[in-house]
């Protein structure tokens, strides 16, 4: 099967599978429900690495939107302001990345977006973190943020085009900027805690990536399909 | 090197260039070639706008790349060793400041380390080490940009700031001709991500002493560089347009249309601070002329 035709497949997936699903929430006697929703990321050239990158910042952008909905009671002067330029960043590179992942074909642009035929978008799950503190939404912003500049760091690699790394480039050193802010935040001069002994900050393969990120996934995903080198 | 990459890089190279091509994992010898999505990158610049946007008015090697890497490194360590050997009074009496630098230098002499052995690792020419003046007089030979660079703590700050957004500009920009060899370029992203931790700290400190600043460049960052000095630095960076390579064409993506929100400067300060933007090589080396005498 070729790689495009196999992503589109995963993709229907998860869309009948989140209706099933919906379907059990009003049903009073739920029949168990087995099959299991897998997201594949695939897709042929870089639309695999730009789903993955899509995926991440739909994440973050969720996250932020969340906090600044109904953000904790106890967050010092300014930081209802931090939160919401994240916040507004995030979805800034959410919607970028879905710009970019539109192929232009033959018959038109196509949107190779992984969630382009689902009905309702991928709803993620924070319930593990502790959002009615400044200092439980600062540390889960930390693991996020840190997460995604290892993920943007090991992902460089694996893009065929140019143009890609650089567009990819240019959202990863703000993320980066966000994560130290969330460390300074957190605790002072600790900017630097993912810098390794090599002056080298941290760098991730999507496969380590994704099964980091799973708890807040609704569907399990899979990166077995995207590049390694 | 997956297939479709390798594909995609045979599609863009030339004849003559594909007999060069070496195992990609013997390409530390052969730095100072062309990478091939140089060529491919290339191809569909012209318009100024998109040059400015891409970074890359000249072409570079990997090893020329490397080894700007370096002068940047050496001089941003250079600043901060000075700095750590001023008197104490230079330092703020809230010793979390004084520690910030401490990590940074440290990991600006790490950087520093890993790039000699990179480029000695490529036959390449170590850098030597430049003589410096961090007022920006160039020894007394023209007006100075920070007169009081080692005895005042904020513009040293001011200074450290510049240099770490620089290196993080010039880091973006220099991927493109380091895409040939998987660990050269991840190293390269590494020490990108690094600079950028760097440069939000030196501007979270900035905000703390009272400077009007954020942790990324903003439109909204009161200005802090000199006309024709160190305005490059932010050339460009306030970019409230995002050029993107798609249908064989570089397409402005319409955040205007886009679900971005409906915040008042969503377009005109959220957009540029979202991205930090690559700066050409050349720029680079002028703003550190600016300090090396």
């Amino acid at each position: 099967m070729q790689r495009r035709s196999f992503f589109q497949v995963a993709g229907a997936t998860a869309a009948a599978s989140t209706l099933v699903l919906a379907g059990c929430g009003n049903d009073p006697d739920p029949e168990p429900v087995v099959t299991e929703t897998v997201l594949t990321l695939g897709g042929n050239g870089d639309y695999g690495i730009l789903n993955y990158a899509y995926l991440l910042e739909q994440l973050e952008a969720a996250f932020y939107q969340k906090v600044v909905a109904t953000p904790p009671t106890d967050l010092l002067p300014g930081e209802l302001t931090y939160l919401t330029d994240l916040r507004d960043h995030e979805l800034i590179h959410r919607e970028y990345l879905k710009y970019l992942l539109v192929e232009y074909t033959s018959t038109g642009p196509v949107s190779r977006a992984y969630d382009a035929a689902l009905a309702t978008p991928l709803e993620f799950n924070f319930s593990s973190f502790t959002l009615t503190t400044r200092a439980g939404v600062w540390a889960a912003a930390q693991l996020l943020e840190d997460i995604g500049v290892a993920a943007y760091n090991g992902a460089g690699k694996l893009l065929v085009t140019g143009t890609n790394l650089l567009a990819l480039g240019k959202i990863a050193s703000v993320e980066a900027r966000h994560a130290a802010l969330a460390h300074e935040m957190l605790q002072t001069d600790s900017f630097g805690a993912t810098i390794g002994p090599d002056g080298l900050d941290d760098a991730k393969t999507p496969v380590e990536v994704v099964a980091l990120l799973q708890p807040y996934f609704p569907v399990t995903v899979s990166a077995a399909s995207l590049p390694t080198s | 090197m997956n297939i479709l990459k390798l594909l995609a890089d045979l599609a863009a190279t030339t004849p003559a260039h594909f007999e060069q091509t070496s195992p990609r994992r013997a390409a530390l010898g052969e730095l100072g070639r062309f990478g091939a999505k140089t060529l491919a990158a290339a191809l569909p610049l012209g318009l100024s706008a998109v040059t400015a946007q891409a970074g890359t008015t000249t072409t570079r090697t990997a090893l020329d790349s490397l080894q700007l890497a370096l002068r940047i490194e050496q001089l941003q360590n250079a600043l901060y060793v000075r700095a750590l050997a001023a008197p104490a009074t230079f330092f703020p009496t809230d010793a979390s400041f004084q520690s910030s630098v401490v990590k940074m230098q440290a990991h600006q002499q790490q950087h520093a380390t890993l790039l000699t052995r990179l480029i000695t690792a490529s036959n390449g020419t170590v850098p030597a080490p430049a003589t410096y003046d961090f007022t920006g007089s160039k020894n007394n030979t023209q007006a100075a940009l920070f007169p009081n660079v080692l005895t005042d703590f904020n513009q040293f700050l001011q200074l450290a700031q510049l240099l770490e957004d620089t290196g993080v500009r010039a880091y973006k920009a220099m991927t493109e001709f380091l895409s040939a060899d998987d660990y050269v370029l991840q190293t390269a992203l590494q020490l990108h991500s690094t600079e950028a931790r760097h440069a939000a700290r030196i501007r979270v400190m900035r905000r703390q002493r009272g400077a009007v600043v954020e942790a990324w460049p903003s439109p909204t960052d009161s200005s802090i560089t000199v006309a024709g000095k160190t305005d490059v630095v932010y050339a460009t960076e306030n970019a409230t347009t995002q050029l993107v390579f798609l249908n064989a064409n570089y397409m402005a993506v319409p955040f205007r249309l886009l679900p971005i929100g409906s915040g008042a400067n969503l377009l005109t300060e959220s957009v540029p601070e979202a991205f930090d933007e690559p700066l050409t090589a050349d720029a680079v080396e002028g703003l550190l002329d600016q300090f090396t005498y």
